[in-house]
């Protein structure tokens, strides 16, 4: 985890937290299937929307949680959390990130995301001097798990395909300028 | 320096509702998603009114953002942003006005504005999204292009001229905020345009936003671009060197002061009779 | 002499003033069209300068008349030199016949060779005489006396307009130059005897073509102008920038041309009426911002003040060469407003009715005036002002369903502001959908373009496009400044027992093709005028077919005026 995690105390404030990764989960998910979609790769527009749906449902699940409560309005900046591939907050500028891609990168991208939200959930279980909020952490942390185990199999069952697929012959477009 | 500063209700508009349906077109992988993302969360943290948001560009594939955003918006002509910008803000001071562009947008065509802009110091927020490349005319050589990259066919020996240096010509031409981000960090980033918005005056935020289409080997910005190692100054001698040794991919509120800002002096509404008694023999 | 030098029942006069080095010819006009102005008569003054800052030769013209004057007619009726230096420059804009007085200061040398195959009379006068004993005395305020008394100007109406002009200079200037003008035109009187005749002399107006502009565009409902300077259209812009603050209105000092077009978009985008002022050079910048204003609907009006061209051309005389730049200067199909100006007061008109139209149908208005109306200044009756109701359709309660660009029945869709609730949308150069989305698609540039252009072309402009007069089969159509000697030489033809129309263009696109063709029916003898090198309006028309074959072009470029006396031998010529 990020050296520069806060401690998390109150209820409230891990559910800004669980709200935010959720919502930024589903964000970024959402953004992946309309990306894929516009250009024209179905079959990971279509993983990603579903990964989306789950972000959302665990996103709604959480709202519902804190109803009643009213949460802390976090500035984005001051949520940190780890992004597999660089070492301190960042976004994932992943390798595989291409119109192109298959839904084993698709998969493997998402595995990686999944794991970040667990291992926050995992930490904040362990960490948190507040008992409710440990134990609130705990059952997300297992949500998480399931995803992480849903993508584990789904990766078994898919085409294993490690190498780029076949070059796109058609040169670049200049659309507006 | 001014210091953003949380509430304690939950916020009514939220990020995602200051998307617009529009899907992007972007490449997967392009550095514009995380500034769109940032845009919308830093518009979110301040719950400003959709309505009142005003998102000027111009031409390029950071020129499309206004699209992405459910705010007003104008995608005007190549270079031109920064100008419409000024019109509506001296028209409709009320407005919040953020200005959209690319590296060959603003400091090519547009550099003109952009000096003219920092120096007017009117109140608004230009994001410039720099990729050190012409994306949407398939990857030439733009300003901030290394003199020595070779690999496009209108400059197949490099282009041989040194890089245009967002930074310090801001500083030189009177910019009161004074910014640099990336893509990659989208929570530093949100920061900044957050501070930049809030700052009265003109605020450069210079956005590292890599294009993977035309320059993939700019992956590596991950571990080049890295936080400035000195603190925001607001004494413009001390900004100049910080920028000047700068290697152009330090992170982090560079210069902010607070300057005189543009704004036209308005009698109270007189109506146009005494106006045309002037002519009278 | 006791006689007198002109006709004192036509009190018509033509004067010109020239001098150099400090003489003040150019102050010496403006009085004399103050004083004009006081006598109760019309006028009109322009003039003409060498290149130098100060110091320089420099001449002014000036016509009054008890009728409207719109032009300087053939001849001058007076030349005064307050000295003869460089006098060259300006003798083919100074045209003199037999009948024509040159007044000269012996003490100046004789009047030049130059001067004399007009045959004009020399009248000696000694100006700077009658400075001598006055402290301060100006040789040029001894000619305002003795032009004034030999032109038929009463002394009275010359001393009130020695203070209207120099009143800001303080007491001590008026007095030394009272005593100066008393002097010399009671001695020139006494020679003379001429009973001055006055006209009358309800509310008139003392205003230049540069200023009618402006106050056109603020009529018209401007709020913010941006401005770059260029000759000769700066005045427009230096008369807004602090009278647009009084009515809480914005003038945005601009880099350069391209960013004051893109300003003005901004600004107009932002809901309010917004116009900006330059000449050729400037224009010829404009043309791709004013495309993205056709292109997204965005209302903005241009002052285009014409000088001599092509490129930097001639800046400080006159021309009606920016036509086709005007009308042609966008790429693609850019169907938008050029109006034309008549003369100094239509400049008031032509401006607030460009800005309802530009407003009401979210468009381009290119506004023509020239050097020869912007810097000249007239003594006028009030310049009408425009009473027709077009204003921006707004959306004011856009719901979900909101289209930008919605297709209408009159081609004209409600603009939604910026703050105004759910109407969020991208204003755009890119064609689009109505829903103002980027398209390349064949039906949406088809749909577009047609709503562009319908909604200039169904319009009903009503009677201004044009000004009309007279009738007959002899018939001159022309457009612009040189309406004025064109009308000057119909009338003069009617009085003489040649009826002669004319047709003064004021809309020139979109053209109302059928109200022309009425306009000209019947003409047995058709000449288009205007003052450019090939008949940019001519062929213009041509284009549109509305003129009949044996139609014929009579014209030059700048910098000499066209003359009434020149379009009636050209017009024998065709006829």
């Amino acid at each position: 985890m990020n050296d520069n995690a806060k401690i998390i105390e109150t209820v409230p404030e891990f559910l800004a937290h669980a709200v935010a990764l959720e919502d930024e989960s589903a964000e970024r998910y959402e953004m992946l299937a309309d990306s894929m979609e516009v250009h024209n790769n179905d079959a990971v527009a279509e993983l990603f929307r579903k990964l989306m749906r789950y972000s959302e449902q665990h996103a709604e699940e959480v709202h519902s949680m804190a109803s009643g409560m009213t949460l802390p309005n976090i500035p984005p900046w001051e949520y940190n959390w780890n992004c597999p591939d660089t070492p301190e907050g960042g976004d994932c500028i992943s390798d595989a990130l291409n119109y192109l891609m298959t839904p084993y990168q698709a998969l493997n991208l998402a595995m990686h995301n999944e794991v970040r939200g667990r291992d926050f959930y995992a930490w904040v279980s362990r960490e948190s001097p507040n008992a409710e909020v440990r134990r609130l952490a705990g059952e997300m942390a297992s949500e998480e798990q399931e995803h992480v185990d849903l993508l584990q199999t789904m990766l078994k069952q898919t085409d294993i395909t490690s190498e780029a697929p076949l070059e796109d012959l058609d040169p670049p477009n200049m659309p507006d300028g | 320096m001014s210091t953003a500063t949380a509430t304690d209700t939950a916020p009514a508009l939220r990020a995602k509702d200051y998307k617009s349906e529009i899907k992007p077109v972007w490449c997967p992988g392009c550095g514009h998603f995380a500034v769109l993302s940032t845009v919308t969360k830093a518009l979110a943290y301040l719950q400003l009114r959709r309505e009142e948001v005003a998102m000027i560009s111009g031409i390029g594939c950071s020129s499309r953002l206004p699209a992405y955003v459910d705010s007003y918006g104008f995608h005007g002509v190549h270079g031109r942003a920064l100008a419409v910008a000024s019109g509506l803000k001296a028209a409709r001071p009320d407005l919040t006005v953020l200005v959209a562009g690319g590296d060959g947008d603003g400091f090519s065509i547009g550099g003109n504005h952009f000096l003219h802009a920092c120096r007017r110091n009117m109140d608004m927020t230009y994001i410039a999204m720099d990729n050190e490349v012409y994306g949407m005319t398939k990857g030439q050589a733009s300003p901030t292009t290394a003199p020595e990259w070779d690999r496009c066919r209108l400059t197949p020996h490099g282009t041989g001229v040194p890089r245009f240096r967002p930074a310090g010509i801001a500083l030189a031409a009177g910019a009161s905020f004074i910014a640099r981000g990336f893509s990659g960090d989208p929570g530093g980033l949100t920061r900044l345009l957050v501070e930049a918005i809030q700052h009265r005056g003109f605020s450069f935020v210079h956005v590292l936003s890599p294009c993977l289409t035309f320059r993939p080997e700019h992956k590596e910005w991950k571990q080049r671009v890295h936080p400035c190692r000195l603190a925001t100054t607001n004494n413009a001698a001390e900004a100049a060197r910080l920028i000047q040794e700068d290697d152009g991919k330090a992170t982090g509120l560079l210069y902010i002061e607070d300057q005189p800002v543009w704004q036209p002096e308005n009698e109270d509404h007189a109506d146009l009779s005494e106006i045309e008694a002037e002519f009278r023999v | 002499m006791s006689t007198t030098l002109f006709d004192s029942s036509n009190p018509a006069r033509a004067i010109a003033i020239t001098g150099s080095g400090g003489s003040g010819a150019v102050t010496t006009g403006q009085i004399m069209l103050a004083a004009v102005a006081r006598a109760g008569f019309y006028g009109l003054m322009t003039r003409s300068a060498g290149p130098q800052i100060r110091g320089g030769e420099s001449a002014a013209m000036l016509r009054y008349a008890a009728q409207p004057v719109a032009c300087m007619g053939d001849v001058f009726d007076i030349l005064v030199g307050l000295d003869w230096k460089n006098i060259d420059r300006f003798i083919d804009e100074i045209p003199l016949s037999p009948d024509s007085f040159i007044l000269t200061d012996p003490d100046t040398g004789p009047a030049p060779d130059s001067l004399h195959p007009a045959g004009a009379k020399i009248l000696e006068i000694p100006f700077k005489k009658y400075t001598e004993p006055v402290e301060g005395g100006r040789i040029n305020m001894a000619a305002i006396g003795a032009t004034g008394a030999i032109a038929g100007l009463p002394l009275d109406a010359l001393e009130a307009a020695v203070g209207d002009v120099l009143g800001r200079k303080g007491e001590a200037v008026v007095a030394s130059s009272l005593a100066c003008v008393r002097a010399a035109w009671t001695d020139t009187q006494a020679m003379l005897c001429v009973t001055p005749p006055t006209g009358t002399a309800p509310e008139r107006w003392n205003i230049s073509g540069n200023e009618a502009s402006g106050l056109g565009a603020m009529r018209g409902g401007v709020r913010l102008v941006a401005a770059y300077p260029i000759t000769p259209a700066s005045e427009i812009l230096e008369w807004l920038a602090p009278r647009l603050n009084k009515v809480g209105g914005v003038l945005l000092q601009a880099e350069d041309e391209l960013a004051s077009v893109n300003m003005i978009i901004g600004a107009s985008f932002g809901g309010v009426p917004s116009l900006t002022a330059t000449s050729g050079p400037g224009l010829s910048l404009m043309a791709e911002g004013l495309g993205l204003a056709v292109a997204s609907e965005t209302p903005v009006v241009v002052a285009n003040v014409m000088r001599g061209g092509p490129s930097t051309g001639i800046p400080t005389r006159s021309e009606q060469s920016d036509l086709n730049l005007a009308l042609y200067g966008f790429h693609g199909d850019a169907p938008h407003l050029v109006l034309a100006a008549l003369d100094i007061r239509d400049c008031a008109f032509t401006t607030q009715w460009a800005v309802r139209l530009a407003e009401h149908l979210q468009t381009v208005a290119i506004v023509l005036t020239d050097q020869s109306l912007g810097q000249s200044r007239g003594v006028v009756d009030p310049p009408d002002s425009y009473n027709g109701d077009h204003r921006r359709i707004r959306a004011e309660t856009p719901g979900d369903a909101y289209q930008r660009y919605a297709i209408t029945a009159d081609g004209v869709s409600p603009m939604a502001i910026p703050g105004t609730p759910d109407g969020m949308y991208t204003g755009d150069g890119l064609e689009h959908t109505p829903a103002g989305i980027p398209s390349s698609l064949h039906h949406d540039h088809t749909q577009q373009s047609e709503k562009r252009l319908r909604k200039l072309q169904y319009f009903d402009y009503g009677e201004h496009w044009a000004v009309q007069s007279g009738n007959g089969p002899v018939c001159l159509l022309t457009w612009g400044s040189a309406s004025g000697a064109v009308f000057e030489a119909a009338e003069r033809l009617t009085a003489a027992g040649s009826p002669t129309r004319v047709v003064a263009l004021r809309l020139l696109a979109p053209l109302r093709v059928e109200a022309l063709r009425e306009a000209l029916a019947d003409a047995e003898t058709l000449l288009v005028v205007e003052q450019n090198q090939g008949g940019q309006c001519f062929y213009y028309l041509k284009s549109h077919d509305v003129l009949p074959a044996h139609t014929r072009f009579f014209g030059r470029p700048g910098p000499l005026a066209l003359r009434p006396g020149e379009i009636i031998t050209a017009l024998d010529e065709v006829k």
